[in-house]
């Protein structure tokens, strides 16, 4: 998202110097995962009327050497900000740290967030405070991160760390050089499926979206496609007719992925296909009469006993042949699999 | 007054916010396969029911003795924690403190991650009941299948007891004859409740830049196949729609459903002949009070005819235990489980034969009719 600003980075700045300890000076590359943006989102929302912006914690994951931050997780941390004050709820943040390491003990403190791209004086301070020993990362720098929320302008997330400055040591406590660094928006496979739902409602008057079932997701992926190859023969068609401007490589490209569809016998396909079909099939039908032979059971187990006393034999024979029928079943399913 | 209330406008949908479904998924997926549970919060706007945060439950390192145990212990675990004592007091406190950021604070139920589906079973069902009789009638649980996730289209569903169900479990009672009287089946255990997924504004806005924002202006051609892959211009797949539904790699799932369905099938027999053998034990007390009564009453009549006081013909009672009938519940809930595996082949193999119908139309193009 910030990836259009680009920056070099040779050395990263150092954090406050301590006697025995050596800070490192790798670049660092922070990777934020979407639901923690979200989650930031959703706090933005949640914001008091008054209220500027509003700020929280950020946890997440740090590579061994500390050059890689994953941004994972985060919690809204409560603050009031005025002309010349800012108010942080120190012991709320430490609370709801210890409540979330709970749940989630690999994750540890990062850094913090705030939803304006402003960096103030009070941004220092937060930082400084966050970056601090005891409490804050130290000595790793603590990363700011910042999700522009303006109404009608691009959502921006730009992530810094920070350097000391200040010419006095007073005047240090308030004062932090932030200093950007590269970000990226990552999600797993196992994200993709929620994001693709969540996304469906993206164009939607309500924004809202329902689950979609195996074949509708199978239908709308294979609409898209031909969509797309629609596409792609229509410039084709066009090149043809020497109305589009001509790109070799656009051309080879096509070629390599026509070249890709499998060279087999017509016959092969067509046994494997009946072959594989017919397990399918199989397999679908006995699903079936599995569901069916359960529904009988439970009804003939509650039946029984209305039609005459409480007697143990019909009950049994009922049960046995019952029984039987299942093992058959289930023998019939085993041998399929074999197959 | 609020119960009239209840009775009146039941719960009919359930509405979750992207932050929730996110939330789900990751915790769910960074637990797998071991059983991932947490609480949800939210509010009820007339019958339906909107949940706006979750939170996980915490995880407790088991002392374990050894490596194979853990993961099952690890679960077990995982799967009664929202039933237990110290994740109550941890839930109240983690409500207590979203309440002082504007996050509403109520506690509307839970969710759970499932493998295959094969989240109906008894913990589920404790679960749902505590919190439905304990906490709040208007809860849910969520149910997030992993592997079924993973396989293209999300899978998740909202989950009630039904309030026959409530009643029967609230007893504790499951045997044939109150089912009988009840008239209650498998079907009615769980009520499933339509689910919806509802984006906030900003979050509309922020999935229009995801993955990447649309170039505007004319591209340029690429001087060479290598600049297709790399470069600035390459577009990263869109989220929507997700092309892994297209995947034709299909014996795996089927296979391990049809190990699922197996099993459940297995389980279904062994209640079957608990039951036989509970029937067996049944007849056999019976003919033998029968066989006692008979001899009281010839002892009866032989006193009568000597002119002594009858000897008490109930004595039965005492002298005799009838067995106590197996519960039904097992069985109930391995059927809604079976029917709930059925299922999901029968929705699987539609679309597979269909992609396999497809693939057999490209490969053998003279063929399509």
């Amino acid at each position: 998202m910030a990836d259009t600003d680009s920056f070099l980075h040779l050395a990263r700045p150092l954090g406050p110097a301590v006697v025995g300890a050596q800070p490192t000076t790798a670049p660092l590359n922070v990777v934020i995962q979407p639901s923690a943006i979200f989650s930031i989102l959703d706090h933005s929302l949640r914001r008091n009327a008054d209220q500027e912006r509003v700020i929280g914690t950020l946890l997440g994951t740090r590579s061994e050497d500390g050059t890689e931050v994953e941004i994972r997780n985060c919690f809204a941390v409560g603050h009031t900000e005025t002309q010349d004050q800012v108010e942080v709820d120190m012991e709320y943040q430490k609370q709801m740290l210890a409540l979330h390491l709970r749940a989630n003990p690999r994750e540890v403190l990062i850094g913090w967030y705030a939803t304006s791209s402003e960096l103030n004086t009070f941004s220092a301070l937060i930082q400084n405070f966050y970056g601090s020993q005891g409490d804050g990362t130290w000595p790793h720098p603590a990363v700011h991160l910042t999700i522009s929320t303006d109404p009608g302008q691009d959502i921006e997330a730009r992530t810094y760390i920070s350097a000391p400055v200040g010419v006095t040591a007073e005047r240090a406590a308030d004062s932090a050089a932030f200093i950007p660094v590269p970000n990226e928006i990552r999600y797993g496979d196992a994200e993709k499926s929620g994001l693709e739902l969540i996304s469906g409602a993206k164009d939607r008057e309500d924004r809202t979206t329902g689950v979609l079932t195996d074949i509708e997701s199978l239908e709308r992926a294979i609409e898209e496609v031909l969509a797309m190859l629609e596409r792609v023969s229509n410039y084709v068609n066009s090149v043809l007719d020497e109305e589009s401007p001509p790109s070799s490589a656009l051309g080879q490209f096509l070629m390599n992925a026509l070249a890709l569809a499998p060279k087999v016998d017509a016959s092969d396909v067509e046994r494997d296909f009946n072959n594989h079909i017919q397990d399918v099939l199989v397999i679908s039908y006995l699903a079936n009469t599995i569901r069916t032979q359960i529904d009988l059971s439970n009804r003939l187990a509650t039946a029984a006993l209305t039609t005459g006393p409480a007697d143990g034999l019909g009950g049994n024979a009922e049960g046995g042949q019952r029984g039987g029928r299942d093992q058959r079943k289930g023998r019939g399913q085993q041998n399929r699999e074999r197959e | 007054m609020a119960d009239k209330l209840l009775k009146e406008n039941p719960l009919r949908a359930v509405q979750v916010e992207a932050l929730v479904v996110m939330k789900i998924i990751k915790h769910c997926s960074q637990t797998f396969p071991t059983t991932a549970t947490g609480s949800i919060v939210g509010l009820d706007v007339n019958g339906t029911l909107e949940i706006t945060n979750s939170f996980p439950f915490p995880v407790v390192d088991i002392p374990t003795l050894d490596s194979h145990h853990e993961s099952t212990a690890a679960s077990n675990f995982a799967a009664a924690a929202p039933r237990a004592k110290a994740n109550t007091v941890y839930q109240n406190e983690m409500i207590k403190m979203l309440r002082e950021v504007n996050v509403d604070a109520n506690n509307v139920g839970w969710y759970t991650s499932a493998n295959m589906g094969n989240f109906v079973n008894p913990h589920f069902i404790e679960n749902q009941f505590h919190y439905q009789k304990d906490i709040n009638e208007r809860t849910v649980a969520i149910v997030h299948d992993v592997s079924r996730s993973s396989q293209g289209g999300l899978s998740l569903r909202a989950f009630r007891l039904s309030p026959q169900f409530m009643a029967a479990y609230k007893e504790g009672k499951f045997t044939t004859e109150s089912l009988q009287k009840s008239n209650m089946r498998y079907q009615d255990i769980l009520i499933e409740l339509p689910l919806t997924i509802h984006n906030s504004h900003l979050l509309t806005s922020f999935l229009h830049q995801l993955p990447e924002k649309p170039r505007t202006g004319e591209l340029e051609f690429p001087s060479n196949l290598a600049a297709l892959s790399q470069g600035p211009n390459v577009p990263q797949a869109p989220l929507y729609p997700n092309f892994d539904s297209l995947d034709l790699a299909i014996d795996p799932f089927l296979e391990k459903n049809c190990d699922l369905l197996l099993d459940s099938i297995e389980n279904h027999q062994t209640e079957n002949n608990n039951y036989q053998y509970y029937q067996r034990q049944l007849a056999r007390e019976q003919a033998k009070i029968t066989a006692w009564q008979q001899k009281r009453k010839a002892e009866n009549a032989a006193r009568a005819a000597a002119k002594q006081p009858a000897l008490p013909e109930d004595e039965w009672t005492r002298l005799f235990k009838l067995p106590q009938e197996p519960s039904r519940l097992d069985v109930l809930l391995n059927s809604r489980q079976v029917e709930q595996y059925a299922r999901q082949v029968d929705g699987f193999t539609a679309s597979v034969s269909a992609k396999m119908f497809a693939v057999k139309g490209n490969l053998l193009p003279g063929d399509v009719q």
